[in-house]
């Protein structure tokens, strides 16, 4: 179900339909990553457990789908708040301990985390592909050559709204400024009597949140299965990374930057090599601009 | 050398044990999963070489594992040459490949650091399903067994003896990490990298040779586990999954000791050959049931002993001392 292969008639214009598509691909990214940075630059933790609660997202879906023949972009607004619960818990008994120690335990932990989830997926559902097919995967939409289907188109638009909300919320509300001010100094919040601990709290459960509403988002246009997390988990990081970590609007230029390369060398190379492409990016970018495209140099030396 | 036994008298018990065990014991289900507690001790103690003494902690050990099971089992296959020459090759390509990533990243660090080792497996991942034609693909390649030492085809008893050897080769590297002049600098490298460098120590050359040094060694385990399993396929043997367990096992064991990976191995893999025995009567999918216990262990090994196993053997001895 990928959007490049999607590409129909040779008469349609490909430009067109490849940036349409990049559009696409990227709002559902930026969805995903959103998450992941805002954890990294405000607790400085890697969540190597991303993937799985976008996994978990995904089997919501399914499951909402089965049971209550509930459509994937309703049940995304039931998502929203029960990840940020699920967010608040995990942040209790997990991630608390550990937000003070070093890389290597944070690492483990959330790797930890990560095959823990996983498995008790595969245990309690089984490692069989699922699939969520909604009527609208099946309705087609044109605008002049371009062709998609409405599925994605709303994903899409789903995606991209929330996330902008998110970046709103930053930028405007008192929580907002709170956690962009404990992301820019730890002490000094605290001295400005910022309770630091209320602020990972709140900063990891939003980030849940948002990747579970990705995962609903997701769930019919790909197969759900438990490891369904890892190859978004992966191409998160490169968005992430390419942004800056902790930087929102460099994650949503990431995520564009990131689906571009995807449908292209999918268009070009055949979708079997399309992830090839953006992990060679990943280490072109480890490499040369390890602060991301925007980012401080050197940020990667300072130890996150 | 007498004093040396001594002072490493938990390995020689381990190391021991582990040689007389086939003198005793005939049953091939015990001798099977003493290989196994072998060959994933020799694993983790290789990634330890770089995760636990350099501080080059990888998420991508899987890279050089996958490359010296591929070696092994494409010379046999495709070349019809022995495995014995794949392990060379392989162990080639590993320290090529351990030292363009430790080249490559040379600059970063933690989770940066974690993160571009696992994009490196991924990418061999990638490449090694789709290029059918050389490594047929995601399908895998089942490496046909003869009887013989040159072509590995050994029984029980060899195979335990054979896991042994790499087991010693590689916790001989990690007492030499120790010991040696080389490891003390390593040790500086690890904790204070500005610290280390104000020192005169070269800390590029010596992260990138503990990351090639590792690699070698994983290959070599890789190529001997594809031809005692006798099947390869790219999705497991390159998976991050593979890669956390060589990490796992070191961090239970007690990350940065030699015999810690050991430890970590006899605990870990004992449970797992338990839980998939106990679990596999019931359903296929409640083997997953050990990873879910493994997963937990993880997170809590690291949270209240992160000096694990040996570091908790270590805390007691000092207490009886004092006492």
């Amino acid at each position: 179900m990928d959007p490049a292969r999607r590409l129909g008639p040779a008469q349609i214009d490909v430009l067109a339909q490849l940036a349409v598509a990049t559009v696409l691909l990227g709002g559902i990214y930026a969805l995903i990553s959103v998450g992941l940075t805002l954890i990294f630059g405000i607790m400085r933790v890697v969540n190597f457990a991303h993937g799985e609660f976008l996994m978990l997202g995904m089997y919501l879906a399914f499951w909402a789908f089965v049971v209550f023949t509930a459509d994937p972009y309703f049940v995304v607004f039931v998502a929203i708040p029960l990840f940020f619960v699920v967010g608040l818990v995990v942040y209790g008994l997990v991630m608390r301990g550990v937000i003070h120690a070093s890389h290597n335990v944070q690492i483990f932990t959330t790797v930890g985390l990560s095959t823990v989830l996983q498995n008790v997926a595969l245990v309690a559902w089984s490692g069989d592909f699922r699939f969520v097919r909604p009527w609208h995967l099946s309705t087609v939409l044109r605008a002049g050559s371009t062709i998609f289907n409405l599925t994605q188109v709303v994903a899409s638009l789903i995606a991209v709204a929330l996330t902008l909300a998110l970046v709103a919320f930053m930028k405007w509300t008192h929580a907002g400024r709170v956690m962009r001010a404990t992301a820019q100094d730890r002490e000094a919040a605290t001295l400005m009597g910022i309770d630091t601990d209320r602020v990972y709290r709140l900063t990891f459960a939003i980030g849940i949140a948002a990747v579970g509403a990705a995962g609903v988002l997701v769930a019919p246009l790909y197969s759900v299965y438990p490891t369904a997390g890892l190859q978004f988990v992966l191409l998160s990081y490169v968005v992430v990374v390419l942004g800056g970590l902790g930087d929102m609007l460099g994650a949503m230029i990431g995520s564009l930057i990131v689906a571009a390369v995807e449908v292209a060398g999918s268009y070009f190379f055949g979708v079997a090599w399309k992830e090839i492409f953006y992990f060679i990016l990943f280490i072109l970018v480890l490499v040369f601009r390890p602060a991301g495209l925007f980012g401080q140099r050197g940020a990667e030396t300072l130890g996150v | 050398m007498s004093a040396l036994l001594r002072a490493r008298r938990g390995a020689v018990v381990v190391f021991g044990l582990a040689a007389l065990t086939p003198l005793v014991v005939r049953d091939a289900y015990f001798l099977d999963s003493l290989v196994l507690i072998l060959l994933w001790g020799a694993l983790s103690a290789a990634w330890n070489v770089a995760g636990g003494y350099a501080g080059q902690v990888s998420i991508g050990h899987a890279s050089f594992f996958g490359i010296g099971a591929y070696s092994a089992a494409l010379m046999v296959t495709r070349f019809g040459r022995g495995p014995w020459l794949g392990l060379l090759v392989g162990v080639v390509l590993s320290i090529g490949a351990g030292l363009i990533i430790g080249v490559l990243s040379n600059r970063l660090k933690g989770p940066y650091f974690a993160l571009s080792t696992i994009a490196f497996s991924q990418v061999l991942l990638i490449g090694v399903s789709r290029w059918r034609g050389f490594t047929a693909g995601a399908e895998g390649i089942p490496v046909p067994f003869r009887p013989g030492f040159a072509t590995l085809g050994l029984g029980h008893t060899g195979w335990v003896y054979m896991a042994l050897s790499v087991a010693l080769v590689c916790y001989a590297v990690e007492v030499y990490l120790e010991r040696s002049r080389v490891g003390y600098q390593l040790a500086g490298v690890r904790e204070d990298e500005d610290a280390a460098e104000a020192l005169g120590i070269h800390t590029r050359k010596l992260k990138v040779g503990a990351v090639a040094l590792s690699a070698a060694l994983t290959s070599i385990c890789g190529s001997l586990w594809a031809q005692y399993v006798g099947f390869v396929d790219p999705t497991y043997v390159f998976s991050v999954d593979l890669s956390v367990r060589f990490a796992l096992n070191a961090i239970i064991g007690g990350m940065g000791t030699a015999l810690g990976p050991f430890l970590g191995s006899i605990l870990i893999t004992s449970l797992e050959t338990y839980l998939r025995a106990t679990f596999s009567n019931w359903d296929a999918r409640f083997a997953g049931i050990y990873l879910v216990i493994y997963g937990t262990a993880l997170i809590l090994v690291v949270r209240f002993v992160p000096e694990g196993l040996a570091g908790i053997a270590a805390r007691i001895r000092m207490r009886k001392a004092h006492a």
